[in-house]
């Protein structure tokens, strides 16, 4: 018990017809790298969204640390340890990307000068030290994906939720974006990751986990899931090698 | 209210280690000193210079509305949230002050901060169910909330005089509020402005204005930054009603006269403040100020040349310049001068 982080008991989501999740058990050790795969509409962003408490469970249980959970309001989550990114990133478009990763620093340093200095140090770890002067609305995709990890990572997180943050990069740049969050984790952080690039969870999961239509089907190492032909089925659709 | 936890000072930093220019975030106290500075340039000569009643009072009237505005700035620009309904708290601070003065002879300096305070507490009160809602939503019940504010006016006479209003006599004397020149009351209200565009200054800078714009941004993003939405709402707004409450004292003590009509009106007061806002620059420390520097003089203009020649000519042309306004200058006018100094560093940049 006391040795996970994150979990989820039996936790299910009816959106009126519809079960996005249903009755899913998943739980999250500390400093594991755990990925969320499955098609669209299995219902890994929703289960997201139960776990960082944007939305309430139908039933079942969330637990951080062994405490549960299920009450507790977005913002507490946060404060009790879990950063996440969002599937869309949403940087404050008007402010330079500095302020914007001052936006996560000021929870834990209310003074502007060390939420400053906070922001600045975060901004050097992701590679962003360059642009920190920049409106976050003139910065890449790239980079805003980036902007996006270190806004959470200045909340100084233990667990950080990372919502398909490659989507939309090149080659290149997911390898300097596994290559930071495989420095990150090697500092102690947990991840839990929703990721459709395949490559991205075989060089970078332990456990990897598959939904379909709001269950969980399989769960196990990289190598064991992707060539699980159930998964490939459900993943990719039948007839694919 | 504890502010001193929230407007925590710039650099006081033990190392200091980054400089203004490598964060592009100005020191606290240069930036005070650049608004303030700015806002006594143009004040002085106007005031040493102009020894017309006509003119010293639209001075007046264009710092107190600017003022106003920027205090409606704070919750509507800063944070995003378009309240209509800020005529409740600037009719709060002109009535409460205004009745305490004429039964009790209560000087309005030592009772317009207990009115602002009240104010912050109707403003949380009403804001708490309104805040639920989202955009044009919360406008329009904000917008009720002053309607219901010129009903209770009209109906309690006992405190409020009703729709005869109240009269408060000319006794002069600093303690009363009650100036003989024309240049004293243009110092007031300019003192005014200077305050509310330095706790401005001061709030920018500070976590809770940094709160109050990723709310306005992304309120999902903000709850995940560990922002308490409500909470941060609820503050601004607070902060913001009792800045108007202390604008209606002023305004109060200013005309002596107070009736529904001239607190409650909508486009006297409320949605005013909201467009002075949008005109000079939505969410920016200066805009407010500005929009009231450009609108105020321009709308006494309208009125003195155009009403007698066609009832209505002057609002119709105000109101072509807010459609011109909101269709090719979004951001206001300091909005387009910022885009443009942008514009230009930037063409010097490439030219090296």
């Amino acid at each position: 018990m006391s040795s996970e982080l994150l979990s989820v008991r039996d936790v299910s989501k009816q959106f009126l017809g519809l079960l996005a999740v249903d009755s899913i058990s998943l739980s999250v050790r500390p400093r594991e790298i755990v990925s969320i795969i499955g098609p669209n509409g299995a219902g890994k962003t929703t289960l997201f969204n139960l776990l960082t408490g944007q939305l309430a469970p139908s039933a079942g249980e969330v637990r951080l640390r062994g405490e549960q959970i299920n009450a507790l309001a977005p913002h507490a989550r946060a404060q009790l340890g879990m950063g996440r990114t969002f599937q869309i990133a949403k940087p404050l478009i008007a402010l330079t990307a500095l302020e914007n990763v001052m936006i996560g620093a000021f929870m834990r340093h209310p003074a502007l000068s060390l939420a400053r200095d906070k922001a600045m140090a975060v901004l050097e770890k992701v590679g962003l030290a360059g642009v920190a002067r920049r409106r976050a609305g003139d910065l890449t995709l790239s980079e805003r994906r980036r902007l996006e990890v270190a806004r959470a990572l200045a909340t100084e997180p233990e667990i950080m939720l990372l919502d398909e943050v490659m989507a939309g990069l090149n080659q290149s740049e997911v390898g300097q974006a596994i290559e930071l969050l495989q420095g990150l984790h090697a500092e102690g952080l947990t991840f839990l990751i929703i990721e459709h690039n395949l490559k991205v969870v075989r060089a970078f999961s332990e456990r990897v986990v598959v939904l379909d239509r709001g269950q969980l089907i399989a769960e196990g190492t990289a190598d064991q899931i992707l060539s699980s032909p159930a998964v490939i089925k459900a993943y990719l659709g039948e007839g694919h090698q | 209210m504890n502010k001193t936890e929230q407007f925590s000072r710039p650099g006081a930093s033990p190392q200091a280690a980054l400089t203004a220019a490598q964060t592009g975030i100005e020191s606290g106290r240069r930036a005070l000193l650049h608004y303030l500075g700015a806002m006594a340039l143009v004040f002085l000569p106007c005031v040493l210079l102009i020894d017309d009643a006509h003119w010293l009072n639209i001075i007046a009237v264009t710092y107190l509305m600017g003022g106003l505005a920027a205090a409606w700035n704070i919750i509507g620009g800063f944070a995003g949230q378009f309240s209509l309904g800020h005529g409740v708290f600037f009719g709060i601070g002109a009535y409460v002050c205004a009745k305490l003065y004429l039964v009790f002879g209560f000087s309005p300096w030592a009772t317009m901060v207990p009115a602002a305070l009240f104010a912050a507490l109707v403003a949380v009160l009403i804001s708490w169910p309104t805040f639920r809602l989202r955009g044009p939503f919360f406008a329009i019940a904000t917008l009720a909330f002053n309607e219901v504010a010129f009903v209770i006016a009209n109906h309690f006479d006992s405190i409020t005089g009703g729709p005869r209003g109240l009269q408060i006599p000319f006794k002069a004397g600093f303690s009363n509020m009650i100036f003989r020149e024309r240049w004293q009351y243009a110092l007031l209200m300019f003192g005014f402005a200077a305050l509310v565009i330095g706790v401005s200054v001061v709030l920018r800078r500070s976590r809770l204005g940094y709160y109050l714009l990723a709310v306005r941004e992304d309120e999902d993003s903000a709850r995940a930054s560990g922002i308490n939405v409500l909470a941060v709402k609820l503050k601004g707004m607070a902060l913001s009603a009792a800045l108007t409450s202390l604008g209606g004292t002023l305004f109060a003590m200013y005309l002596r006269y107070i009736d529904p009509p001239t607190l409650f009106t909508l486009q006297d007061v409320g949605v005013k403040f909201a467009l002075l806002s949008l005109i000079g620059g939505i969410g920016t420390i200066g805009g407010p100020m500005l929009g009231a520097a450009l609108i105020i003089p321009f709308e006494n203009f309208l009125r003195a040349e155009l009403a007698n020649a066609l009832p209505g000519l002057n609002l119709a042309i105000l109101g072509l310049l807010m459609v011109l306004a909101a269709l090719f200058m979004k951001r206001g006018v300091a909005g387009a001068w910022a885009d443009l100094m942008r514009r230009f560093s930037r063409n010097a940049g490439s030219g090296r």
